[in-house]
């Protein structure tokens, strides 16, 4: 077998089987460290083994087989101490065969595997760990991603990302945090908590920020690629499937809500040629099938507004006052200014300005989106609309310094000079 | 494994929620200590009747008054017996304190040592001596680390000496700040959040119950211990009826 075959397959082993060996290792072990560690080892020794051998037929079986053996080795070394490891070198410990046909019992368990991966999952998104360990630690020990990698993606040092790493698995083994699934009146709080964890790593990606666009968009990647594999886990869980729709249908949209220079482009303008008509396609596909089922949760609301979306030929064919309803049965289940920001626009848009500016009027108290640049951008966007074009230049004004990006401020400044205000506060003096 | 449930007030409660508090607190105690996941509890005497010791220098240095002079402050402990920490968060949530004010669990790094008198301190039932709470309040700034062995080694041998003497009640180290989790239930919904409730930069390392003869012996008791000569420890008494 040629190397860049191999090489191939050995990738995509990775990023199958990952997740699934560390999960089964830790259970084995319960050692968070020795199984990633044990885990890289048996990825290389595949990439040593498999041209020679060719690639086994179940390349996770494999792989487990080989991390688990050094997981012994270690593990007998460490207990015997320094004196015996000088043995050990002498005489070979005995190791099972990684021919799969000659191990028994691992392979007979393939559904306590796949619980072994539910159960890292919710181990990882346990709501007593801190919240950024908890994505952290999911990248790393379900997604495979490594420390560096993770780091980048959070703009951070990769020595504060490794700390943060080593103080969440610290945790679950100082504080005594289960690994399991938790039993069934823990289970839809926690499987909340799960979902809200990889919709944070998504948005995370997601979320308009210049320089690091590769990295950022892998992050989407692995949200939605843990989504997919949290749905398989968990068929009968119907705000999995929402959240992974929801996720799908933002995603569709990456490539025309940023243009050649990295300015944002907003819903109404974007080219929707440029929309992935597969992902819509699987996005409508899910949520469909789940609002069927009739336990409507905040993902699917949001899932099924974004489809309205998603539908939609044109922005001028946006069915705005279905969006405006489906944002009031959000508010209610989900009471938030930030929806009800949205149900402003909503309601806007489907015709009645003066009500949406209302709500965002209404909103203005509001201490939580003090600092939120897009209640300003809101107003100043709706008063534009209305032709208020003085009133909307001051409130993109006070939009501005509050805008997180490089990429948002653009735009706020670009829309001051449309509504013809001076955008001389955006501008960084020339060093 | 053996956790530590600190009951923590912000300031007094309300008349309202004080009668909440006794009307509920008894079913609580009744149901987890039928569970054998409680061992037991104790309410602690107000802030302003603690005393803070350090030792410098050789000298003992006591001060009136509570470590931290912040509105929180400990009112008071249980000790549990728990699978993980999912059911120490149970109980947690179930702790009527949860509902109006927080508790903080912390797990004990090393078990928990119980002496022959805890039960009956668990009852309230301290006969002629008094029991006296130590806590070890430590920065992680100064001084040796949390968690350095000769410390604790040496915080071990001090205790031994206690137990020898009959005077240790219960006690031991804690798992350090990063292994705290704290409590709050508001509208039925379980809040935790990662870390212990107060924000100030020192935090409680460990707890120790002696009991003495007075407020004076427990100052002495506290001083030969190695924490009072890198940090300082709190002593405070019990309240009792």
């Amino acid at each position: 077998m040629t190397t860049p075959a191999v090489q191939r397959a050995v990738d995509a082993a990775f990023r199958e089987e990952w997740g699934r060996v560390v999960a089964t290792l830790i259970r084995r072990t319960g050692d968070w460290d020795l199984a990633e560690e044990c885990a890289q080892e048996a990825f290389t020794e595949a990439l040593r083994r498999w041209p020679v051998d060719g690639v086994p037929q179940r390349p996770g079986a494999w792989l487990t087989t080989v991390a688990g053996n050094r997981a012994i080795d270690r593990l007998r070394r460490g207990a015997r101490g320094a004196e015996l490891l000088e043995q050990a070198g002498r005489e070979a410990l005995p190791r099972s065969d990684t021919n799969e046909d000659a191990m028994p019992e691992l392979f007979d368990e393939t559904d306590e595997i796949e619980d072994d991966r539910l159960r890292l999952i919710f181990t990882c998104c346990h709501p007593a760990l801190p919240l950024e360990g908890r994505v952290a630690l999911t990248l790393r020990s379900l997604a495979g991603l490594t420390t560096a990698e993770i780091a980048h993606a959070f703009l951070v040092p990769e020595a504060t990302m490794a700390k943060r790493l080593t103080r969440t698995k610290g945790k679950i083994a100082a504080a005594g945090i289960p690994y399991r699934v938790p039993p069934a009146h823990l289970l839809p709080e926690r499987t909340a908590g799960v979902l809200a964890v990889l919709y944070l790593m998504f948005n995370e990606g997601h979320s308009a920020s210049s320089g690091t666009e590769l990295i950022r968009a892998g992050l989407c990647d692995e949200a939605i690629r843990l989504g997919r594999a949290l749905q398989q886990m968990m068929p009968d869980e119907p705000e999995a499937i929402g959240a992974l729709a929801l996720m799908l249908l933002h995603h569709s949209r990456r490539h025309a809500r940023v243009g050649g220079d990295g300015e944002l482009i907003t819903l109404e303008e974007q080219d929707r040629d440029r929309w992935d008509k597969a992902e819509i396609q699987e996005g409508l596909r899910l949520l469909e099938l789940v609002l069927h089922r009739r336990q409507v949760g905040p993902y699917q609301l949001q899932a099924a507004i974004a489809a309205c979306h998603a539908r939609a030929a044109s922005a001028a064919d946006t069915d705005w006052r279905e969006i405006a309803g489906l944002y009031a049965l959000l508010e209610a289940r989900m009471p938030s200014p930030v929806v009800s920001l949205n149900r402003a626009v909503a309601v806007a848009m489907a015709g009645d300005l003066e009500a949406g500016l209302a709500i965002v009027d209404a909103l203005s108290g509001e201490a939580r989106l003090e600092r939120y640049y897009l209640l300003e951008a809101t107003r100043a966007d709706l008063l534009r609309r209305r032709g208020d074009q003085a009133a909307a230049a001051a409130a993109y004004e006070r939009a501005l310094p509050l805008a997180p990006s490089e990429v948002e401020r653009r735009y706020l400044s670009s829309r001051l000079q449309e509504v013809g205000g001076s955008s001389a506060t955006a501008t960084t003096p020339n060093s | 494994m053996n956790y530590l449930l600190f009951i923590w007030a912000d300031g007094m409660p309300a008349p309202d929620e004080l009668a909440v508090l006794q009307r509920e607190i008894p079913g609580w105690v009744e149901e987890m200590d039928r569970r054998g996941v409680r061992l037991l509890g104790r309410e602690l005497d107000l802030p302003e009747t603690a005393a803070t010791v350090r030792v410098r220098d050789g000298q003992t240095l006591v001060t009136d008054g509570p470590f931290a002079e912040t509105k929180e402050f400990v009112a008071g402990f249980d000790l549990l017996e728990c699978a993980d920490l999912d059911e120490a968060i149970e109980v947690a949530a179930k702790c009527p304190i949860s509902w109006i004010q927080q508790v903080e669990i912390r797990p004990f790094s090393d078990g928990l040592r119980l002496g022959a008198q805890a039960s009956a301190f668990g009852r309230g039932e301290d006969g002629a001596v008094s029991p006296y709470l130590l806590s070890m309040w430590v920065d992680g700034t100064s001084g040796p680390p949390p968690g350095d062995a000769a410390v604790l080694r040496e915080g071990e041998a001090w205790r031994q000496d206690l137990v020898a003497r009959g005077i240790h009640v219960l006690g031991n180290p804690l798992g350090g700040t990063d292994t705290a989790t704290t409590v709050r239930v508001r509208d039925g919904e379980t809040l935790l959040s990662d870390g212990p409730f107060s924000e100030i930069e020192e935090f409680i390392a460990g707890i120790d119950v002696v009991s003495c003869a007075d407020r004076q012996e427990a100052i002495q008791l506290a001083a030969a211990h190695p924490i009072a000569r890198y940090h300082a420890i709190e002593v405070r008494p019990f309240y009792s009826e």
